[in-house]
């Protein structure tokens, strides 16, 4: 070729190189023009707060400049802007002290997630199809005003009901005044993993009506009744800081763990010893430590005070309890019982705490009561190395919040709606799944199937709000105002909130904006009772009583305090003060919900089905995210999906082998998934996570796994109206050939079918 | 680096951060049935015994940035090579993708990229913008979060002072619920890594092969080290 010919081929294939650029659609999109001051390369670090879990831990958002492409008053553009990039703990926060755990490292992801909802959408196709079409802000708001115009001049507010996760701070105040200036019972509060049961068993044993904050950093001996503290319980972040430091935080001590529990779960896993016993024995077993620990006079009865006279037999030294007779009900043996009780008490401060699959059966109301017994017996109850209580934060946004009615529950509101053609004419929903987090007996599906007019907030179609009429989809919370109260993992009162760390990607709206909008368009009444332009003036009035106590932030004036306080992400009061643990409210469990009953009869049903939050999904609300389908389970090590985890005896006996697929049937349906054999789980019990199998919860989510709520019996916890959860059993049999994927698995183990590429 | 087995409760805290901060790809349910998930750190579990007596043991692995890195020599390009600082480097614009590292690595601490990452609009916008992306083809490896190590010093540079022990944090140590990983200079006697390295409770992984690991791992206690001191 000579040279001549080569250049202009060259010029040639650069010329078409250029027009390819042209052809690439993001040359051709608009740049709006920059909103924020930001310096390429230099990250800002903005507070915010995890609304992942409960725990309500204080996060850092590493916020850096970086090209977005957004819409823009309808016009698609690429907008330089703030993003985040990374999430840490807050080091200055009370509850967490700058660490996080695996599903609040993966909170980004639900700000950039490819499948949340971007802009308001209407139903276009019949209920449950998924189909639906954009509309704008202002169609969509003036669709949710009408329908509540309508009950309003129709005088049928009490058809109205929502549906929220449960709430705290100020969006619960706030949440409840719109409820209340509509004259709308309460919202229902709803979640698979609520804690309403430790938090009635605390309210009777000890006055506070919330989690214990468990005080492990200066404990000696931590008794563990089922709580997986380490994993997905109450307050996890702070109670692995607390177990680090009990653990090798104080030269020469080291604490003790014993953990109580059919299965090892991942507190189970880093217990000195862990002790299978039977599912739901776990109140008897604690009053069996109690038994010892009184007939040994390790202990005078009187300590217990209060939570002790609420067990039946407790001045009498418990004669129900013996060791022996605890061996044939909890099948740990009595000389375990008796060792235990001696290194409990001879190695105070020692701590007892109760939680998940012990507090979720029938008996998991008396299995508290009997664990907060062993607490005041321990003499740990308000004691550092103890149990503490959060003073909690209870702002205020006025009379109309404190006036609103009881919500009841989920199962009370499905009752409601089935009692007759429109008792519900309307229902809001904010974020709650319960038609994925409630067993199918439940018949949450067929009852909102019911309702004429069904409006969501939430960000995601899942199976709940494919149920929606129209959809106003909120902001991720990187996007919001956020605000939170914790009600454990510190004994500070901590009254938090952030301000948006970035602005937001999708055309969304925040919702406590929206119904402030949607009151002032009623006017009236509900106009004067929520007289805040937006959501942050709301904020700002409910923490200005603050600036008068004592604590993390002093200022002269209410601007210098709000700014302030933004800036360290909330308030924390100065001292450590646990609420003072006195005489309780008293219970009407009696001793006999010490034996655990159970939906099917032990001859077709052999198994105890034991349902477990797992540490990357929890309780299934995380399971869209791909950091957290990813990262392996830490026990069981599978990604991408769900297990039935199998005794390796019991799987010989039905002729399972890892990976079959097996089926899971209790008397309410059955579902399948594979088997996964482990050592650490009794033989007569099969455990699965729940979190997976969604029918409807975007790309990563759907269609994966199998879901063992749907299959849960509608069993409540005896004296309370909690679900309970662990109470269902179930038949096992293997079906065929099935999948299952390890990180642990090695090489060989590889598929056949695989070559190098 | 040193990471007290005492503390971790392999929670995995460590993994989904350095995910987050090293714009780790996640490969797909296909791709990780063949065993090709990249986790630059993970969590090792153990059981030992039968039920009733079962224990349970985690060991978080990332890079153990050997002193005599068996994965350095293997490479053709000079793309796995030492640092000045005692880093396991990998250059990535110098890998051919040979992937002798990976096998002479015995910590299995390597990951290829079998294909190009894909992050689902707008998954991308969480891309650290400090860490490059890799590309098909490449090895990539924990790097103890060089950038946050680089960017440390040139703070302290510019402030005209030595780093402080502690500054520097990778994520998977600024995350760690337990406070179970403490990262420091190994150099320094003072630094509190190296005041933890020579516990009683130190042990190396693979020790025994000749690779000088510079994680230490600080042996689980038992109840009764307690009750006899």
């Amino acid at each position: 070729m000579e040279r001549r010919d080569f250049l202009k081929i060259s010029a040639l294939s650069g010329a078409a190189a250029a027009l390819d650029a042209c052809g690439n659609p993001e040359h051709q999109l608009i740049r709006f023009i920059p909103e924020e001051d930001l310096t390429p390369g230099i990250a800002t670090w903005k507070p915010s707060v995890c609304t992942l879990c409960p725990a309500g831990c204080g996060m850092l958002v590493r916020v850096m400049q970086g090209d977005a492409e957004v819409v823009r008053k309808g016009q698609l553009g690429l907008l330089k802007m703030g993003l985040a990039k990374k999430l840490e703990g807050n080091p200055a926060h009370p509850v967490n002290e700058g660490k996080l755990c695996p599903r609040g490292q993966a909170g980004l992801q639900v700000t950039y997630h490819p499948d949340r909802i971007r802009t308001p959408l209407v139903r276009s196709g019949p209920r449950g199809s998924g189909q639906f079409k954009e509309v704008t802000w202002d169609e969509a708001t003036k669709q949710l005003a009408g329908q509540l115009s309508a009950l309003a001049s129709g005088k049928q507010q009490d058809r109205l009901a929502m549906v929220v996760p449960p709430l705290r701070g100020v969006k619960k105040s706030l949440l409840g005044a719109f409820a209340a200036a509509l004259k709308a019972p309460a919202p229902v509060e709803f979640a698979f993993l609520d804690g309403g049961v430790v938090a009635a068993a605390d309210a009777a044993s000890f006055g506070p009506a919330e989690p214990p904050t468990a005080d492990l950093g200066h404990s000696n001996y931590v008794l563990s009744f089922g709580a997986d503290f380490l994993g997905t319980w109450n307050s996890p972040v702070a109670q692995s800081l607390a177990y680090g430091r009990m653990r090798a935080g104080r030269p020469g001590k080291r604490g003790k763990l014993v953990h109580f529990e059919p299965r090892i779960s991942l507190t189970a896993g880093n217990a000195d010893e862990w002790i299978p016993c039977r599912p739901g024995t776990e109140g008897a077993l604690a009053l069996s430590l109690c038994h010892v620990i009184l007939r040994d006079k390790l202990a005078p009865a009187a300590d217990a005070g209060h939570a002790g006279t609420l067990i039946e037999g407790w001045a009498q030294g418990l004669p129900d309890f013996d060791p022996e007779k605890a061996e044939q009900q909890t099948g740990v043996p009595a000389a375990t019982i008796v060792r235990i009780a001696h290194e409990a008490a001879t190695h105070q401060p020692a701590v007892a705490l109760a939680g998940d699959s012990a507090t979720a059966h029938t008996s998991g109301l008396f299995n508290a009561l009997a664990v907060n017994a062993l607490n005041a017996l321990l003499g740990s109850a308000g004691k550092p190395g103890g149990i503490l209580f959060t003073p909690a934060w209870t702002p205020s946004l006025g009379k109309t919040a404190e006036k609103s009615q009881a919500g009841g529950t989920l199962p009370a509101l499905v009752k409601r709606i089935q009692s007759g053609p429109d008792a519900v004419k309307a229902l809001l929903l904010f974020g709650a799944n319960p038609v994925f987090a409630a067993p199918a007996a439940m018949q949450v599906r067929e009852a909102l199937e019911k309702v004429p007019f069904i409006a969501s907030f939430g960000s995601f179609i899942d199976e709940t709000s494919i149920l929606a009429d129209v959809i106003l989809p909120d902001h991720s919370p990187l996007e919001s105002w956020l605000d939170d109260a914790p009600v454990s993992g510190t004994a500070r009162t901590v009254a938090k909130v952030a301000a948006p760390a970035m602005e937001p990607v999708h055309n969304t709206r925040g919702t406590p904006d929206v119904l402030l909008d949607v009151a002032h368009q009623l006017g009236g009444e509900a106009a004067t009772a929520l007289p805040w332009k937006s959501y942050d003036e709301a904020l700002k009035a409910a923490f200005a009583p603050l600036q008068h106590e004592k604590g993390s932030v002093s200022a002269t004036d209410p601007d210098e305090f709000w700014s302030k306080v933004r800036e360290q992400g909330g308030w924390w009061s100065a001292e450590e003060k646990s609420l003072p643990v006195g005489g309780g409210k008293g219970s009407g469990v009696a001793a006999t919900a010490a034996a655990p009953a159970f939906d099917g009869g032990a001859d077709a049903y052999a198994f105890h089905l034991l349902p477990f939050a797992t540490q990357m999904q929890y309780d299934g609300s995380l399971a869209h995210l791909p950091w957290m389908q990813e990262a392996p389970d830490p026990l069981s090590t599978v990604m991408w999906g769900s297990w039935v985890e199998l005794n390796p005896a019991t799987a010989k006996k039905l002729g399972i082998e890892q990976g079959n697929l097996v089926e899971v049937a209790s008397q309410h349906g059955s579902v399948r998934a594979p088997a996964l054999l482990a050592p650490g789980i009794a033989p007569d019990v099969v455990a699965m996570p729940v979190g997976q199998g969604h029918e409807s919860f975007t790309r990563y989510a759907s269609e994966r796994g199998a879901n063992p709520i749907a299959i849960l019996a509608p069993m409540t916890v005896t004296g309370t109206d909690a679900l309970a959860w662990a109470a269902t059993r179930v038949k096992v049999a293997r079906v065929g050939e099935g999948k299952i994927i390890l990180f642990g698995a090695r090489l060989h183990e590889m598929p056949e079918d695989v070559k190098h590429r | 680096m040193v990471i007290d087995l005492d503390r971790c409760t392999g929670c995995e805290a460590c993994v989904v951060a350095c995910h987050a901060e090293n714009n780790i790809a996640t490969v797909g349910e296909d791709q990780a049935a063949r065993a090709r998930a990249m986790h630059w750190i993970r969590v090792e579990r153990y059981y030992e015994g039968e039920f009733p007596n079962v224990k349970t043991k985690f060991m978080p692995v990332p890079c153990q940035q050997c002193g005599a890195a068996p994965c350095e020599p293997v490479c053709p390009t000079f793309a796995s090579y030492h640092t000045i600082e005692g880093l396991n480097g990998q250059v990535y614009n110098r890998c051919i993708g040979t992937r002798y590292c990976a096998n002479a690595c015995p910590y299995n601490t390597r990951f290829f990229n079998f294909y190009n990452p894909v992050w689902d609009k707008p998954l991308d916008l969480q891309l650290n913008p400090d860490v490059s992306v890799r590309s098909e083809g490449i090895m990539e490896k924990c790097t103890f979060c060089v950038q946050r190590i680089k960017a440390g010093e040139v703070q302290a540079a510019a402030e005209k002072r030595l780093v402080k022990d502690g500054e520097i944090q990778p994520a998977c140590v600024q995350s760690c619920p337990t406070q179970a990983m403490v990262f420091g200079d190994l150099s320094d006697p003072e630094s509190e890594a190296s005041r933890l390295a020579r516990s009683n409770r130190a042990t190396r992984l693979l020790d025994e092969l000749g690779t000088f690991p510079k994680v230490t791992y600080l042996q689980r206690g038992s109840w009764h080290d307690n009750e006899n001191a």
